[in-house]
């Protein structure tokens, strides 16, 4: 496990608070693989078994699934450790982060614009689907303001989401869209963009590999979320990375038509709802330039799994307050894709392998020869591909 | 002080419990809790025993200092990953004798067998 990038912003803790951070995110990996990997042998030999004996037939979908195990002891155990581990995530890095305070807020605030520049907004209403939920049972979520020009939010996010992914995803805790941004390059050598977007960037971590990858565009990234651009804004300055941070809901952009080559996001749509998820793809359709791309990674859709993945994948939505969760793996990505103006033979979708975990060659088979695998991709520290689509314009 | 800053939930709902017995649940959160504050302590020690054999005598500030690098938290992270193993072991083990455990049916009736003269 790598240790984290210590930016300048970022509040690990003391030496107490730090090793339990770390302890935490070996125990979520230990819950994540040893026990949760135990889910589906517990299906296999005990619950579909008893289920098949009672009921003379197997359980037909993912909801009889789901109730048979959660009736069932280890069913209840590892659910229950997911969800105090989870809470343990942001236990762990809670107090640094308000001892931190009112100091923290100062010195983000004191931040010049160098490099990119951050463009705050009051007006963006916040949706409902982040205003009525703690993401991730992550307290406050990403927009709460606790304080004026507050950036704690963006702060625990940082901490907390490295411990959450237990280094898995390197020292920027960005091996998503690191993995996106090389792909993109190696599959698409001649896109060369001039302006990028990001949408629903919260602090910038998945917005930095593609002003990395892309040095000649300007980059710009979005977010509804205060707290978290003015962090972000903080981190990209102290990193010397130009982006230029933009308070704006992705369901309503204020750029120009066609004034972007390449939009991306990074697993935020599940996050959204049906009514805003279309919007923000026909979004994407009217602010990008003809013959630009855009990207998305996303969570499998659950039509590429059996049911019991769709069972394993689908229990954050109930348990890890993810309420948008289901309703959007149950959706096929290509027909909302289409549905928003794209046209059918522009739509592509991919399942790329995470640039930590597989070989150059695996890699460079995902770009010559590009499959969706079947199978389920969601928690990180747990997959080790990526369900990606998009399409051109 | 006005100017503190507390992080408390603002929509989390109501927690889940899973157990006919929401107690299971709670109870299961302070073994979590428990086994985390006995593995700082184990860290602290770690800190203690590096610090004295570079420098023979420390204080309390040497430790605060302390900030393991990446070979350190590699040692760290495997003692760690015992700790839980051997912590977690009953949950583990459950998945590991499913098998041997669905037998049990076929055990109990070798002893009803043998048990008969």
């Amino acid at each position: 496990m790598p240790l984290q990038h210590e930016h300048g912003f970022l509040v690990t803790g003391n030496h107490d608070e730090m090793n339990r951070q770390h302890y935490v995110s070996r125990l979520r990996m230990h819950i994540l693989n040893q026990i949760g990997g135990g889910m589906r042998d517990v299906y296999e030999n005990r619950v579909k078994p008893a289920f098949e004996k009672d009921n003379g037939r197997s359980p037909k979908n993912e909801t009889e699934i789901h109730k048979a195990m959660m009736a069932d002891h280890y069913g209840r155990t590892w659910s229950t450790m997911m969800v105090n581990c989870q809470d343990m995530v942001w236990d762990s890095v809670r107090p640094a982060i308000e001892r931190a305070q009112p100091d923290l807020n100062e010195r983000v605030r004191g931040v010049n614009a160098h490099y990119g520049s951050l463009n705050l907004n009051s007006d963006v209403a916040m949706p409902r689907y982040l205003e009525a939920a703690d993401i991730h049972r992550m307290p406050g979520n990403y927009h709460s303001e606790r304080a004026d020009n507050d950036a704690t939010q963006g702060a625990l996010y940082d901490r907390g989401r490295f411990v959450y992914n237990g280094g898995a995803a390197g020292p920027f805790a960005d091996g998503i869209p690191r993995t996106m941004a090389a792909y993109i390059k190696a599959r698409w050598p001649d896109l060369k963009p001039k302006r990028i977007l990001e949408l629903g960037c919260t602090i910038g971590t998945s917005t930095v590999p593609f002003v990395d990858a892309f040095p000649e565009a300007e980059v710009h990234a979005i977010d509804v979320s205060a707290p978290s651009l003015r962090y972000g804004h903080a981190r990209a300055e102290a990193l010397a990375k130009p982006i230029h941070f933009h308070q704006m809901n992705a369901e309503n952009m204020t750029f120009e038509d066609e004034s972007f080559d390449l939009i991306f996001s990074c697993i935020i749509f599940h996050e959204t709802s049906r009514t805003a998820y279309p919007k923000i793809l026909e979004e994407c359709q009217r602010v990008l330039a003809p013959g630009g791309m855009m990207a998305h990674t996303e969570l499998t859709p659950v039509s590429n799994m059996d049911d019991f993945d769709a069972f394993y994948i689908d229990w954050d939505a109930y348990y890890n307050n993810e309420p948008f969760y289901k309703t959007y793996t149950n959706l096929d990505p290509q027909e909302w894709v289409t549905g928003a103006g794209f046209a059918q033979d522009k739509f592509w979708q991919v399942s790329i392998p995470d640039l930590d975990r597989s070989t150059p060659e695996f890699f460079q088979e995902a770009v010559t020869n590009p499959t969706v695998a079947n199978g389920r991709a969601a928690r990180v520290g747990e997959s080790a591909r990526w369900y990606t689509y998009g399409a051109w314009k | 002080m006005s100017d503190d800053i507390k992080i408390t939930p603002v929509n989390r709902g109501k927690r889940p419990a899973f157990f006919d017995d929401p107690a299971i649940d709670q109870l299961m959160a302070i073994v979590m809790a428990m086994s985390a504050e006995m593995s700082v302590l184990y860290d602290r020690v770690d800190t203690i025993e590096r610090l004295l054999d570079k420098k023979g005598t420390l204080s309390r500030d040497d430790i605060e200092a302390f900030r393991p690098d990446q070979g350190v938290e590699d040692e760290r992270n495997d003692r760690r990953n015992d700790y839980i193993s051997r912590l977690f072991r009953i949950i583990r083990e459950e998945r590991e004798t499913l098998v041997a455990h669905d037998k049990m049916d076929e055990y109990n009736a070798l002893m009803d067998e043998l048990a008969k003269s």
